[in-house]
This record gives structure tokens, sequence and C-alpha cells, in this order.
């Protein structure tokens, strides 16, 4: 298995999210980009990589979503010749989570969207209610980003 | 305005025990068009559809079957049946009252303004 979490809860809505999607990448962060658990990547800087685009796409759209439509955009979906993306947002009690995937032919669009919905319910029922008042960026972010990516690659 | 499926939905869907029609794009499993009864969850059915559709294709074409023509899941309480063609697929949720001949059929034709 090619999963790591930084935080307990992660790891039972992104196991069911894999195992039924058939995804080969995931990962689950802050708006922030800092990192909650992860599948299929091999390296932490990848990982890191992924986060902080994530969180800057997220961060992105949903400002062109409020200039241009009112209301910020939400998910993504880019469809590349062999390989997908979803971005999409997980909500908690007060705000969101990050959520990234990357699929094949293997699996589709429609079973992405479909099991990350499950996702979310999932996800909404086994967050802790504290983790909702983690400030976006904490006074000790960096420590905190590196720590959770420390975790994840076993090199705490 | 009406899309170029509302009329091959419309014929499969009067039929007595369907419970609803979709067409559905099959790689990314989502709908194009659709004539569903209230309770049927049309995303949930049309991801799934395509994906048993394009994996039992996969599977026939691995088999040196060549293409496949029509699909029937049978059920407890009802039957999906799915038809594809030119990366589109017709998905079918009836009842088993249906009368599956005569639905095969209609699909079946259906799939030529597919080409």
């Amino acid at each position: 298995m090619r999963f790591s979490v930084a935080a307990e809860w992660v790891e039972l809505p992104l196991k069911q999210f894999v195992d039924e999607a058939r995804v080969q990448l995931a990962v689950l962060l802050y708006p922030s980009g800092q990192v909650l658990g992860q599948f299929g990547f091999g390296r932490s800087v990848d990982v890191m990589t992924a986060c902080a685009l994530s969180a800057a796409i997220t961060a992105s759209s949903a400002e062109l979503g409020r200039m241009v439509d009112g209301t910020p955009f939400t998910d993504l979906h880019y469809a590349g010749r062999d390989k997908q993306l979803f971005l999409g947002q997980v909500p908690i009690a007060d705000g969101a989570l990050v959520f990234l995937t990357v699929f094949d032919d293997e699996s589709s669009l429609g079973l992405v969207q479909l099991f990350f919905r499950e996702f979310c319910a999932v996800t909404a029922s086994v967050v802790p209610s504290s983790n909702a008042e983690t400030p976006a960026l904490s006074d000790d972010f960096e420590r905190e980003l590196n720590h959770n990516l420390a975790v994840l690659f076993g090199r705490q | 305005m009406t899309s170029p499926f509302a009329t091959l939905l419309f014929t499969l869907v009067r039929h007595r025990g369907v419970k609803g029609c979709m067409v559905v794009d099959e790689r990314d499993g989502v709908i194009v068009d659709a004539n569903l009864q209230l309770g049927v969850d049309g995303a949930a059915m049309a991801a799934l559809a395509a994906s048993v559709y394009r994996k039992a294709r996969r599977a026939a074409t691995a088999a040196g079957f060549g293409e496949i023509a029509f699909f029937e899941l049978d059920a407890e309480h009802g039957r999906v049946c799915a038809a594809g063609r030119g990366g589109l697929v017709v998905v079918l949720v009836a009842e088993n009252r249906v009368n599956l001949g005569l639905v095969r059929v209609e699909m079946l034709r259906a799939l030529e303004a597919f080409a």
C-alpha cells in the first residue's frame, strides 16, 4: 500500500475512496497547502509540490469564480490525453479541505465524482471538530508543513 | 432546447416497467442526456453502468469476441441494460416486469443514431 497519513482520521475515507474509485494519486490537504494524507506519491517533494499547486489553484479559481460568477468556483476537472485530474473541496464543520486526485482509464470522471461525494460525507463524519479551528496559516506553519511531510514519509 | 437524444429516450422510457434511460459518455461516465423517474440516482447509475460496460467491452475484445453489443444485469428487484457505440452508451434502468426483448430491440435500433 502506498498510503500515508499525517492525521489518523484521514485513513478511512482516503482508503475507501482509492479502493473504490481506482485512482492513481490522491492527496488531502488544508487550503494552506499543509498535507493531511496521501496515496500514490513516492517522494515528499512531489507531495509538497502537489499540495502547493493544489492550494494555489483552489485559491485562484475561487477568486476567479467570485469575479466572473459572484461565487467561488469549487471543483475542477482537467482531462489530459492519458491522465485526468480532479480537484475538489471537502466541506467540514467550519470551512473546507482540498482534495486532489489523478486517474487514468481504469477510472472515470463519473466514478471519481460519485466516490468523491461519499468521501466528503465520510470525512465530514470523522473529522475532529477542533480541526476546523486550525488557522489557514498559523505562526509555526512552516514547521507544521515539514512535520506532516516527515510523518508521511517516515522521517519522524 | 431539446437534445438530439430526447426522442430516443422518450421511445425507451414509455415502455412499461422502465424507470429511466440515459445516454452516457463511455469514457467519462457522465450523463449526456437522461429521462429518469424520481428516485433514480442518475449520476451514480451513469458512472457505474459506463464503467461496467467499458470493462465488459474490454473483456470481450480480450477474449477475441469483438465488440460488445448489449449487456444486461439482473438483480433481485430490477434490471440494468446497456448498449453502446461510438463512445456513447444507452443505459436503461427497469423493473423486472419490463419486456426485455422489446427494449433490447429498441436499444439496438437506437444505436444506429450514434453512428
